[in-house]
Formats: C-alpha cells, sequence, structure tokens
C-alpha cells in the first residue's frame, strides 16, 4: 500500500518538477530572444556583388548600400570603383567615365593639396547613400587585384524593415546574406 | 470496500486534474509559446514590382581583359624556359611564395612556407633554412649573405643560412613596413612602405640616406601599400611608384635620376589599373623588368622608358596582386607568383639576325 502511494507520489511530483523546468527555460529562451535581436547582413566573403541586392529588396530603393572601408582603402588617385578605367580618357590621361551609374561615389582631396598634378594627391571616397542603390558595381570594380577591396555591400538597419523572410537572402546565390546577432538593435518601422 | 493507502488521502477530480495534469499542460503550453515567438510575427511589406534587370555592363572589376595589344613588334621576346615549385615538384610551396632573389653563381633563393631555400641555375634544390617569424622579402648580396626583411626588421644570414646579423628598420615611434630590400656594395636599401620612402642602411644597421623623399610629395604614393626596389650594375636605384604609374630612378644619396611611365589601359608600354608596377629587377644590360597585376603580365623597358618585351598574363594567376622579380647573370627572368606558389623561370629569345650570325 505504501509503495502504491510512494510511486504516485513520485510520478505527480515529477510532473510538477517537469512543468516548473519547461515553463522556467521557454521563459528564458523567450526573453534570450527578446533581448538578443538577431538581423540580416551580408558576409563579404561570400558575396560577389551579383546586383540581386538592388533588384530584388522589398523596398523601392534598395536596404543594401556600399560602405567603404578607410582602413583598406589606397585612396587612389585612378581609384577603379570610382573611374571606369576601360572609358575614353581625357588630354591628361584621365578615363572621363564612372563606374557608378548613379554617381553615389564622391571624392575629395585629403591631406595636402597639388593643384597642377593629380598624381601628387590622395583622395577620400565616401559613399552618398541616398543615391546608393546597392548595386555593387563599385564592390566589384574595387576587388583584388585591381583595388584593395576596401568597398563592400552592407545592410543597412536604418532602412532594412526585418521582413520575415528577406527577399534577397531568398534569390542570393552565393547565400551571403546571413542573421547575425545585433544585441539592442531595432529593425526600422514596417513600411505601410 | 476497504480503503487502502491510495485513498487515505483521496483526491477529488477538480484536485487530481489540478495537481496531476497542469504541470502538462503548461509544458505543452511553454513549448506553443516558444513555437510562436520563432516565428516573429511581423508585418511583411508588400513586394514591390519587381525592377527591370539591366543589361550587363562590361566593368574593369575583377579580372580585368588584357588591353588590345596593337600590332607592331617589339624589340626582345621571352620563352619560359623552366619553373620551380609548381604543383608537381617535389619543392613545391604549400602555404606561401613571397620572395624571390638571385645571388652569387646565380643560385636563386625563395622565401616562402617559413623558410629560405637555395637552389641551383638548373633548379636543384642545394639546402634551406627557417626564416624568421612574417618574413616577407629578401634579398642576395654580392658577398653572398642572405638579407631577409620582416615588417619592422631586416635579418642577416650567410650563404649557409648561419644567422650573423639583424637591425629594427625604421622609426622608434613609428617601425617601417619593409616590403623589399635591394644590396649595393656595403649598401642594403630597404624599401619602407609605411614611410614610403628607401631606407639606406649599413650592415650594422646605421641609417646613412634616405631615398625617395626628394620629390614634391616627400615620398612615393602607395596605394597598395608595397614599394620594391631595384639596383642595377651601375649602382642605380630603381623603384615603384604605383600611385603615380611610374619607376622611378635615384642616385644613392638620394637625388632624382629620372622616372618613366603612365596611366593606360590600351597601350601596353602604359600601367594598367589603380597602382602599378608592383615590382621592379634590372637586367645585367640595365633593362628594367616590371611586374604588373590587374593584367598580370612582367614587361621589359629600357631606362628611359621604352617598351622591349612583354610577358604576358598567360603565364600568372589573373588574380595575383605581386609578381617577385629577378634576373640571373645570363638575363634569364625568374617571376615567383605568390597565388600559384610557384617560379617561372623566362630566357631571352635570339633574334633571326642573332641565329645566323656563326
Amino acid at each position: 500500500m505504501s509503495e502504491n502511494s510512494t510511486r504516485r507520489q513520485f510520478i505527480e511530483g515529477s510532473c510538477r518538477v517537469l512543468g516548473f523546468v519547461t515553463i522556467g527555460g521557454a521563459a528564458g529562451l523567450l526573453t534570450q530572444r527578446a533581448s538578443a535581436n538577431a538581423v540580416y547582413q551580408v558576409d563579404p566573403f561570400k558575396c560577389t556583388s551579383c546586383d540581386l541586392c538592388r533588384t530584388s529588396c522589398v523596398l523601392s530603393h534598395s536596404a543594401v548600400k556600399a560602405v567603404n572601408d578607410f582602413e583598406k582603402c589606397g585612396y587612389c588617385m585612378l581609384c577603379p570603383a570610382y573611374m571606369d578605367v576601360m572609358s575614353k580618357p581625357d588630354e591628361h590621361g584621365i578615363p572621363t567615365g564612372k563606374i557608378c551609374p548613379q554617381d553615389a561615389l564622391k571624392r575629395r582631396v585629403v591631406g595636402k593639396v597639388d593643384a597642377e598634378d593629380p598624381n601628387n594627391n590622395y583622395y577620400e571616397y565616401v559613399v552618398d547613400e541616398a543615391r546608393c542603390d546597392g548595386c555593387g558595381k563599385c564592390v566589384k570594380a574595387c576587388m583584388a587585384p585591381a583595388g584593395n577591396a576596401s568597398l563592400r555591400l552592407e545592410i543597412r538597419y536604418s532602412r532594412c524593415v526585418e521582413c520575415n523572410e528577406c527577399a534577397i537572402q531568398i534569390v542570393c546565390p552565393d547565400r551571403a546574406i546571413v542573421r547575425v546577432a545585433a544585441p539592442g538593435m531595432a529593425p526600422a518601422a514596417p513600411v505601410r | 470496500m476497504e480503503p487502502n493507502d491510495r485513498d487515505t488521502t483521496p483526491l477529488g477530480v477538480r484536485d487530481r486534474l489540478w495537481k496531476a495534469w497542469l504541470p502538462g499542460v503548461a509544458a505543452v503550453g511553454a513549448l506553443a509559446a516558444l513555437v510562436a515567438g520563432s516565428l516573429r510575427l511581423r508585418p511583411t511589406p508588400l513586394a514591390a514590382p519587381p525592377k527591370p534587370q539591366p543589361a550587363s555592363t562590361p566593368g574593369p572589376g575583377g579580372q580585368a581583359a588584357a588591353p588590345a595589344q596593337p600590332v607592331r613588334s617589339l624589340e626582345r621576346t621571352y620563352s619560359q624556359s623552366a619553373g620551380l615549385g609548381g604543383a608537381a615538384s617535389p619543392d613545391r610551396f604549400l602555404r606561401s611564395l613571397t620572395g624571390i632573389a638571385v645571388g652569387i653563381d646565380d643560385h636563386i633563393y625563395l622565401l616562402g612556407d617559413d623558410e629560405i631555400r637555395v637552389f641551383d641555375p638548373r633548379g636543384n634544390r642545394l639546402r634551406s633554412w627557417q626564416a624568421p617569424a612574417h618574413a616577407g622579402c629578401l634579398a642576395a648580396g654580392p658577398d653572398g649573405r642572405v638579407y631577409v626583411g620582416s615588417p619592422d626588421r631586416v635579418d642577416i644570414y650567410d650563404a649557409g643560412g648561419a644567422h650573423l646579423t639583424g637591425f629594427t628598420a625604421g622609426e622608434k615611434d613609428k617601425p617601417a613596413d619593409v616590403t623589399a630590400i635591394a644590396v649595393v656594395g656595403t649598401d642594403i636599401l630597404v624599401a619602407d612602405a609605411s614611410a614610403r620612402i628607401i631606407r639606406r642602411y649599413g650592415s650594422d644597421g646605421t641609417l646613412r640616406g634616405l631615398i625617395g623623399n626628394q620629390n614634391k610629395t616627400g615620398g612615393f604614393i602607395l596605394p597598395n601599400r608595397s614599394l620594391d626596389v631595384g639596383v642595377d650594375a651601375r649602382g642605380v636605384v630603381y623603384a615603384t611608384d604605383t600611385g603615380r604609374h611610374q619607376v622611378t630612378a635615384w642616385a644613392l644619396d638620394g637625388s632624382p635620376l629620372g622616372r618613366f611611365g603612365k596611366f593606360g589601359m590600351s597601350a601596353p608600354e602604359d600601367f594598367v589599373g589603380c597602382c602599378n608596377p608592383v615590382n621592379v629587377a634590372l637586367t645585367p644590360d640595365g633593362k628594367v623588368v616590371t611586374g604588373e597585376k590587374m593584367v598580370a603580365r612582367v614587361k621589359v623597358y629600357d631606362p628611359d622608358g621604352t617598351l622591349l618585351a612583354v610577358i604576358g598574363p598567360e603565364h600568372f594567376d589573373p588574380s595575383t596582386t605581386h609578381i617577385h622579380l629577378a634576373v640571373d647573370s645570363r638575363g634569364r627572368i625568374l617571376a615567383a607568383d605568390p597565388v600559384r606558389r610557384e617560379v617561372k623561370i623566362f630566357s631571352l629569345n635570339q633574334t633571326p639576325q642573332e641565329r645566323e650570325r656563326p
């Protein structure tokens, strides 16, 4: 008799403990998910700048933008990401065409300026994000061996609306759109 | 019916449900909440209408096509006559190949896989020894010594590989970034890509002078952060000025002697891309050999800038950013491709007139 009673109490107790553990674990997991947000981002080591970021984002102006890593940038006078080096040269031998169809890559002379010979100057290149549509032409042109690979594509959180399923991730042939943890990173408000 | 022990604490239906089933129900509910939480219920914006796909536009990015070669004959032609360290070779480099030099008796010195390997002119391996950590370039002096450059240091070995001495390059608060070494007499020329100049040292590490700072910018323009240096038989120092697309010539005292080259994507004598030429070497008869990236090729010039020969991109990996160069006493050009980790040796072809001579 006492054995039966002990077994029943044991089962009931076990169920209670299991229930509390499950509830506690679920609450912990949910709390963790709520505090550590994950966002979509471009893996620069996989990205091949195929232009699908521009055409596949659900936003009319893609949330993907080119960014320049100044640590890696060579500040070239003849930047292959800025100038279309295959275009017709001017009278000084400088190519006249530009790579960016939106004219979103801007440059300015930094340091000591030599107005007579542009070859003596260093140039800082900055992406105008209002113009950049994420086509990646500059990124492709800056890849080694032509350039220092200082340009890369990046999803800008200020524009990304964090779709349940990223439209670019679906079509990306290089699987370069990945989920990365971004604690405290709030996505932009959904587009109405 | 006698009450048993189980019935000594009778549970009503409500109690049974409350005590026995609640934990199970709670567990199922928690799992459901977990699944719901993972769905991240957020509004999906309406998909924008598909945008028209643009026609692909040819650009210079990645692998550029070789510039169209105008139909004209060059004075010299080279053919590959031998190779070293390729994939099929027992002396192949598995991880890296970052430097090449030719020393006395045309012995070939290669830096790669954290060691220095010495070969005879036929390609037979003679010896090897451990290189200093992070070594990136080397030179062979006329005295048989081997000079190995690490980021901020030069180490000197005898021909057998015994470490003789070494010194730190650069300044105390601004260490050098040694990307090339050349030796002329007792002077050691150290290319410092960090300061964008060439430092001239004695073998004890005493700074004797600077080369490359006597110009408008006080140094070379190096977007690719690499500076190469070579010395001809007369002691004229040649250095790459990649941002200006030029080869520059200097006296040992640092005074400029001349320069040639310009940017261009079509004429073969021009230098392509953002920053070329990336490597330089000198032949025994004073010709200037250059290595280029973007369109990976080797060219030979007269010191006045007249193009004499082109060794085309079919010989090198298109993604290479350097072609390390050396020339032996017979004028053979040794080109080390760090991507394929192999050395190709090119010999000068005889002209028809030379072949007809007895």
